[in-house]
């Protein structure tokens, strides 16, 4: 221990990379356990590979189903590595005064790892296989299948041996980049025009095309009637009764009816005052019923079924200098906070 | 549709569209069978006794249903013939019967108790044969109704369709759920694991899982395809900001809401009460501590969660977008599903806020007013406010609003406050004693809020229903409408 905390950082490395390079994959499972915990096990990849040489090397512990330990109990020893209890493959225990040092090497592993027999190394498949090893879950027959198919095929599996690689032979060598130069050119300078052209099109395209949403929100026709017009004269409005031709264009009813002991004429706004439809007015059962949720309103607008919570609203009328009634929109009148007595919004006859 | 067709005119094209139909409904009965026999799952519900031979004649399921198919084939010979449906109409007086059953009140007490009696004797409605029967029933009720040319104006409505649909696939998914759970909770009394832990194979989500989301992705899109060319979607004449449709109704996922709509405030039921089913439905997992039921399907060992969903889905969202669609007309009146679409129907909807009925019913005087500042004291009059006159014109408004509160609509603000904070204490207390010492204060108290809120609803409906209320708190003055 004391000699380990004496190696400087070079040495470690040196020491780590001898041990990439010298071991084959299968020889040190529990340094290969590391890569997959990722960093999160630096203490336990380092003593490892500080004494990689196999002979002070314990057994490496094997596996339930086969020679070589599954990922599942290297995975259970880099933690109990790490948690310093039982370390059946490191039997010193990890230093901890240089953990950056450590990290490298174990970082480096991963190359190692890939040297090592196929097993497949994303998280599902370890995750399936930590499952596998320590918790009857539930397994499919196919898993079933394989896992007893596997088990004599583990043990003898030969170190991959990459040969080096070959000299470039000469054609394969990159072409001298002088030759085609200047056509290359005259094709670059094409090809980059085009290019103007086409970027220029596209923005060209771009903004007509927002110019023309922008029109979109300037609508040619703009339907907004105006909010103050005339109705006719008042001997138009024969008492007791609704007129209803100036709902579409509009939206009001006038009405010459009683209110409060007193015969007006008033304009009723048809907008219900639930949630905003459009009722209509029912001659046959004298009152004003809305399709929406079925509130309905008297003649003289209060509401008295459904939901509506007050009555409809009145728009301000009077008589205008040549005798005809005028409705102004813009003003409502709502009985509930008691505007209706205002003379703005009736015509005694 | 059927707007300018004689009764024949009318009777011709039913009978095009019954023919199919129930040699459709005899064939599914008949695959039925035939699947059944060949899956050696043949069960013999009695034998019959063949006189003087002294043998008897096994009757099976498979014989049941090849009955079965033989009378819808029948009935497709009979209906399929031009005309011919006119012989199959439900007897008037059945009309009249249903059509008076289905007016509000009796329309969501037999829903109701319809519910509670298939919930508590779940273990015979979901035995096979007989789901298979109901099942059956179900078409064959909806075939003969197809007759009525009034009931086949609604149904057939290319709008109106998905909601016949939603009918049927939620009866099945509903019997295919609880049946599970039944047999599920008959196994833990035996002591026995359910079936799901039982046969529990593992798939791979690739490609097992991928593979089956594919195809019914494709599927469906045919399904998607063929309808929209089949049915084409109805449009209707130009939008137009002073002419409403009669009747108006929003899109079929949306009529429990517009159905809501009727008995509250729009601030209530567009706003507050359809954002608590939303965070009601995110607050489950919180407030539910039951751990069983993971991973299996069961009744028994979740009662509570059950009942409570159950009640919230199916009798307060799907039967409410069903009576929506199926039974309100023109003027948001009430129609039965075999009564004409009358839309000079009167109905006489005199509703009365709690306070007018209070104070002038009850106590036979006049609603008190509001009170302003001016009313106490000339000298608070804010007019008269020499320094601060916009302090009293702030004051004011929630001054009269408070005494509109506890003044005019008292007696609607006790009962609400009675109901919301006086309810959950009273509720922890008895009926929810074991909830409340599980879920701790806070955690019990959304729920019951949640459970309050939801039990509002049907809570208004009924008080419009049978007192035609309106409102217990209308202070129309401030929009606050409760
Ligand atoms: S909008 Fe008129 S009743 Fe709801």
């Amino acid at each position: 221990m004391a000699e380990n905390k004496k190696m400087s950082v070079a040495e470690i490395l040196a020491a780590a990379r001898k041990a990439d390079g010298g071991s084959s994959g299968e020889a040190e499972p529990p340094a290969e356990a590391a890569p997959v915990e990722a960093e999160a096990a630096p203490e336990a990849a380092a003593p490892e590979t500080e004494a990689a040489e196999p002979a002070t090397k314990p057994k490496p512990a094997t596996g339930a189903s086969g020679g070589r330990p599954s990922v599942a109990e290297m995975m259970a020893m880099a933690r109990a590595e790490k948690g310093g209890g039982a370390k059946p493959a490191a039997p010193k225990p990890a230093p901890k005064a240089k953990p950056a040092a450590a990290a490298k090497p174990a970082a480096k592993k991963p190359a190692a790892a890939k040297k090592g027999p196929a097993e497949p190394r994303d998280t599902a498949s370890i995750l399936a296989a930590a499952r596998k090893g320590n918790k009857p879950g539930p397994m499919s027959k196919s898993e079933a299948a394989a896992k007893a198919k596997d088990d004599p095929k583990g043990k003898a599996k030969a170190p991959i041996v990459v040969p080096p690689m070959p000299a470039k032979p000469a054609y394969a060598k990159p072409a001298a980049p002088a030759k085609a130069k200047g056509k290359k050119d005259e094709v670059d300078e094409g090809v980059r025009d085009f290019l103007w052209v086409g970027f220029a099109g596209l923005g060209a395209v771009t903004a007509l095309w927002s110019l023309a949403s922008l029109k979109f929100l300037f609508p040619n026709v703009r339907r907004e009637p105006p909010s103050k017009f005339k109705v006719g004269f008042p001997d138009a409005y024969p008492a007791g009764q609704v007129q209803t031709k100036f709902k579409a264009q509009y939206g009001v009813w006038v009405a010459n009816a009683e209110y409060n002991g007193q015969q007006q004429i008033y304009a009723l706004k048809s907008v219900c005052t639930h949630l905003g439809c459009t009722p209509s007015w029912l001659e046959a059962e004298q009152k004003y019923k809305c399709p929406c949720h079925g509130s309905g309103f008297y003649k003289d607008g209060i509401n008295f079924e459904g939901p509506a919570p007050r009555p409809l609203e009145r728009c301000a009328i009077r008589i205008a200098d040549d005798g005809q009634i005028e409705i102004d929109k813009s003003r409502t009148f709502q009985e509930e906070m008691g505007q209706w007595e205002d003379p703005a919004c009736y015509v005694s006859v | 549709m059927t707007h300018g067709l004689t009764d024949a005119q009318f009777f011709d094209m039913v009978s095009r569209f019954l023919g199919p139909y129930y040699i459709a409904l005899a064939l599914m009965n008949g695959l039925a069978a035939l699947y059944l026999w060949r899956s050696d799952q043949t069960k013999t519900w009695f034998r019959l006794p063949i006189p003087l031979t002294g043998k008897s004649l096994p009757i099976t399921n498979v014989i049941g249903w090849l009955v079965f198919a033989l009378l819808f084939t029948i009935l497709a010979g009979i209906g399929g013939k031009s005309g011919g449906a006119q012989l199959l109409e439900l007897p008037e007086s059945w009309r009249e019967a249903i059509n008076t059953y289905t007016d509000p009140i009796w329309y969501s007490v037999i829903t109701t108790v319809g519910l509670v009696v298939v919930y508590v004797f779940r273990g015979f409605f979901v035995k096979p044969a007989v789901a298979w029967i109901i099942w059956n029933l179900m078409w064959l009720f909806l075939g003969l109704s197809m007759t009525d040319s009034d009931f086949f104006e609604i149904v057939a409505k290319p709008d109106n369709v998905p909601i016949v649909m939603l009918v049927f696939l939620l009866a099945f998914f509903t019997w295919l759920g609880t049946y599970q759970a039944v047999i599920n909770d008959r196994r833990k009394e035996n002591g026995e694991p359910p079936m799901e832990k039982v046969n529990d194979e593992k798939v791979l989500v690739w490609p097992d899982l991928v593979y089956t989301e594919l195809i019914c992705m494709i599927a469906l899109t045919a399904f998607l395809i063929f309808w929209a060319i089949a049915l084409p979607a109805p449009l209707e004449e130009a939008a137009s900001s002073v002419k409403t449709p009669n009747p108006s109704k929003a899109p079929w996922y949306f009529l429990g809401l517009q159905e809501m709509l009727v008995y509250y405030d729009p601030w209530m039921a567009g706003v507050v009460l359809p954002s608590l089913i939303v965070a009601g439905l995110m607050a489950v997992p919180y407030i539910d501590f039951n751990k069983a039921g993971n991973g299996y399907y069961t009744i028994k060992e979740r009662q509570f969660s059950y009942i409570v969903f159950q009640f919230g889905f199916l009798e307060m969202w799907v039967t409410l977008i069903v009576l929506g669609t199926l039974l309100r007309g023109p003027n948001w009146n009430f129609f039965g599903p075999y009564e004409h679409w009358d839309a000079h129907k009167v109905e006489a909807l005199n509703n009365v806020n709690l306070s007018e009925f209070f104070w002038e019913k009850m106590l036979g005087r006049s609603l008190p007013g509001t009170l302003a500042l001016a009313d106490i004291s000339p000298s608070l009059d804010p007019s008269n406010w020499v320094i601060v006159p916009w302090l009293g014109r702030i004051v004011d408004p929630f001054l009269q609003f408070f005494s509109l509160l506890f003044g005019r609509e008292l007696p609607g603000t006790l009962l609400v406050l009675g109901y919301f904070i006086a309810l959950p204490p009273i509720m922890a207390l008895t009926v929810f004693r074991k909830f409340y010492e599980r879920m701790g204060f806070i955690r019990f108290m959304v729920m019951a809020n949640l459970l309050l809120f939801m039990g509002s609803l049907p809570i208004k409906m009924l008080l419009r229903w049978i007192f035609d209320l309106k409102y217990l708190i209308a202070i129309p003055e401030y929009f606050f409408n409760f």
